[in-house]
């Protein structure tokens, strides 16, 4: 195999708040936003790269982040062996004609003060190539390779339609010629009917002038359409990485799987399923969870050794101590709805927020191990309630953060293969807590 | 750079507007009055005739007080007398207690008021929307502190800063000969250069480009997150391609309508300028309502002819503002009282 063209290694973009001038003269300690927190990945030449994931997971940081629009928090790109952040002169003149980006506004993407030919001759006009005539007899062929024709060279923006201008935003992307284009979103704001027109032409340039694609969306049934690779986001992460038939056919994280999942199917077999979508939301990235960070939502949480309660169980469980731990129980609230001013129906609160938390039957050692823990908030003792279902219930998930290891169609998840340090870590980390005494609730 | 949908908003704007017709009229008879002052103007408005002051406008009467010394009994006693002073033809709009005439010193006023309101809106345009454009473009500690000197200029109230900025600076003016009286078009007796207040234009641009500052860099703010920007900015265009070609052109637009009101005020702040004696404008609106002040309770018309001119200009000025922003951006609110 040759060298890919776009390699990303341990990518990271942080944006910090706090860091105004005020903050700045107090000392307060910028806060960091982890948009996009440690991705690696390569791009082969000629193939399409589809990037998916959920609204704010980062894509388009990525996107942005690895065509040096914004300067990277940590991590390295090469480009055809070029490292992007150390270009400067001609070899940053030279990277920014080899790469471009089709972004995925067709309203805000094209200057409205501009002419359509105006627009795609732009990078010609910045490299300063060809003359003026020549420029515009290049936008006319351009224009036509799209799909729209000559004559609407010197029309502006605002009378074409979405697909029309998205048609421009790919045209002045072609421009210059590229060798590798970034495609942000582009089809996600077009109705359906005109998303297939563009997809084809996308797929048709590619084949004709041998252009390689990072093509980001959220709309796995487009990437499944024009990706030969798939990159699965979650967080600012990738959790998997594979050809795409793989990626669907044989979703390996369980964030992958539950993705596919939640994709409503035409098919009358389907009318019944119950579209299982993922619980809660994301984190915030600004204070992602430990370990892995699917683990707030995961199904398929991995137990602690020593324990085996039913997988929703488990869940339910996880989720409620993590309410408790974030504070998210109000303690005075639930006392009101007891309907005890003087607090001393403690047995009254237990039940009550047993209830509210649990839909699933808890085994009896369990239903001890959390009514101790409700027992302790209801004395306003958040630490030790929380430290109760943390002896007992503490996942290898978040102590333990997987990786991609190598190979064809890697994931990020302890459920599988992983390099073999995190192996390492998790296996020293359960002979610890194994020793610790798991079982045996503490009374 | 004025797209055809932007000159349509124009066109169909105007054509319901009544105002907005009034305020181009208004402006249009003005600058008329002020290029061809000197074919236009009836007399020489710095010639004196002490014969003939304080005569009121044309349909007017005015009685003066006359003092004279008359030999009585082969006495000689002072004799009070009222006057009645004929209205001329000739001074329609009457003269001044020197005898000039009202209608030319307000016709070759307006000279005054249009140059510094244009030079000086011009400077506070460039100077203020580079400053803005720079601060908002870039943001960050830039941002910081060229809006924070924006903030003190904005502290001090613009008639003292200008009055200060005078005082340190003295009262620079230009000389311009005038081409129509120079080239023989116009009468000999015309005042032969047309004077351009440096001072003056400099003070007015330097008080009033806060406002274009803190327009453009909010602008430049909206305008630098769209994603033609970072199209621009991943295609390897500069800072300053981008600047040029993408930010400054659509920012311009609240602006232009800004720059029309800001026209107004500035005109307004000469005049005061004049009023008070600070200009060093021997011609001009302001300077005449000045010299005419005194003379308010027995000569009215000295003071009003040029105060209504003022009042013409700005109404016209502001009528035009309020088409421009209704026809280029019907989101903007006014951002009228600027200074």
């Amino acid at each position: 195999m040759t060298d890919p063209l776009v390699r990303v290694d341990g990518l990271e973009k942080y944006y910090y708040e706090n860091d105004t001038l005020l903050d700045r003269l107090t000392g307060a300690e910028p806060e960091a936003v982890r948009a996009v927190d440690g991705v690696s990945f390569e791009v082969r030449e000629g193939e399409t790269l589809g990037v998916v994931g959920e609204s704010g997971c980062g894509k388009s940081t990525l996107a942005e982040t690895l065509m040096r629009l914004r300067e990277p928090t940590g991590g390295s790109v090469t480009f055809d062996g070029d490292p992007v952040y150390d270009l400067s002169g001609d070899d940053l003149d030279a990277f920014r004609r080899r790469a471009q980006v089709m972004f995925q506004d067709p309203f805000s993407s094209l200057d409205p003060r501009m002419t359509a030919g105006e627009i795609i001759t732009e990078p010609l006009a910045i490299h300063d190539v060809g003359t003026v005539a020549e420029r515009r007899e290049r936008a006319e062929t351009l224009l036509e390779e799209v799909g729209l024709s000559a004559d609407q060279i010197d029309r502006y923006p605002h009378e074409f339609s979405g697909g029309q201008r998205q048609r421009i935003g790919f045209a002045r992307a072609l421009a210059i010629d590229p060798e590798f284009i970034v495609l942000d979103e582009p089809v996600s704001a077009l109705d359906v009917s005109v998303q297939a027109q563009v997809l084809n032409l996308l797929a048709d340039m590619q084949a004709e002038r041998d252009l390689t694609y990072l093509f980001i969306a959220h709309d796995l049934s487009v990437v499944r359409h024009i990706s030969d690779r798939v990159a699965v986001m979650y967080l600012g992460e990738v959790v998997e990485i594979g050809p795409t038939e793989e990626i669907f056919e044989s979703p390996q994280h369980p964030y992958t799987k539950a993705l596919l999942e939640s994709v409503p199917r035409a098919d009358t077999d389907e009318r019944d399923r119950v579209v299982e979508t993922i619980r809660g939301d994301v984190p915030s990235p600004r204070n992602p969870p430990s370990g892995c960070s699917f683990r707030t939502r995961c199904p398929e949480l991995i137990q602690p050794p020593g324990l085996d309660v039913p997988q929703a169980t488990f869940r339910e469980i996880s989720d409620f101590r993590t309410r408790i731990e974030n504070g998210d129980i109000d303690v005075d609230l639930r006392w009101e709805q007891v309907g005890d001013a003087n607090r001393e129906d403690r047995a009254a609160f237990v039940d009550s927020l047993r209830e509210e938390a649990f839909d699933e039957p808890l085994p009896d050692a369990d239903e001890e191990t959390v009514r101790e823990a409700i027992r302790a908030l209801a004395d306003g003792d958040r630490e030790t309630a929380a430290a109760t279902l943390r002896e007992r219930y503490r996942s290898p998930c978040e102590a333990v953060e997987p990786a991609l290891p190598a190979g064809d169609h890697p994931d990020a998840c302890l459920l599988n293969e992983q390099p073999d340090d995190v192996e390492a870590a998790r296996e020293e980390w359960e002979a610890e807590h194994d020793a610790s005494g798991v079982g045996t609730p503490s009374q | 750079m004025i797209s055809p949908r932007t000159l349509r908003n124009l066109r169909s704007e105007l054509s319901r507007s009544l105002l907005a017709k009034l305020g181009i009229a208004i402006l249009a008879v003005i600058l008329f009055i002020a290029l061809f002052a000197p074919l236009l103007a009836p007399h020489d408005p710095t010639e004196q005739d002490l014969d003939n002051t304080n005569i009121p406008p044309l349909g007017f009467t005015a009685t003066e007080n006359q003092t004279t010394s008359e030999m009585v009994d082969g006495e000689v006693k002072i004799v009070e007398k009222q006057v009645v002073v004929n209205t001329t033809a000739e001074h329609p709009l009457g003269t001044d207690s020197l005898g000039r005439d009202v209608l030319s010193r307000t016709m070759f006023g307006a000279r005054t008021s249009l140059l510094v309101g244009l030079f000086g809106t011009a400077i506070a345009v460039v100077l203020g929307v580079t400053v803005g454009i720079t601060a908002g473009y870039y943001g960050g500690r830039i941002d910081d502190a060229l809006m924070r000197f924006a903030d003190v200029m904005l502290a001090f109230p613009s008639l003292v800063l200008a009055i200060a900025l005078i005082g340190l600076w003295g009262q620079a003016s230009l000389r311009l000969p005038d081409p129509l009286v120079a080239s023989g078009i116009a009468s000999q007796t015309m005042p032969e250069s047309i004077v351009l207040p440096g001072t003056v234009i400099a003070v007015v641009a330097l008080v009033n480009w806060v406002w274009f500052a803190r327009v453009a860099r909010g602008e430049a703010l909206s305008v630098r997150d769209q994603e033609y920007v970072k199209a621009a900015r991943s295609m390897g265009g500069s800072d300053l391609h981008v600047i040029l070609k993408h930010v400054l052109p659509n920012s311009l637009t609240p602006i232009l309508v800004l720059a029309t009101i800001q026209i107004a005020a500035i005109i307004l702040l000469e005049s005061s300028l004049s009023f008070l004696g600070f200009s060093g404008a021997q011609l001009s609106w302001g300077f005449d309502i000045a010299q005419g002040r005194q003379y308010l309770s027995s000569s009215w018309w000295i003071a009003t002819v040029p105060g209504l001119a003022i009042v013409a200009a700005v109404v016209g000025i502001n009528l035009i503002g309020d088409w421009l922003r209704d026809a280029l951006d019907p989101g903007i609110e006014g951002q009228g009282g600027a200074s």
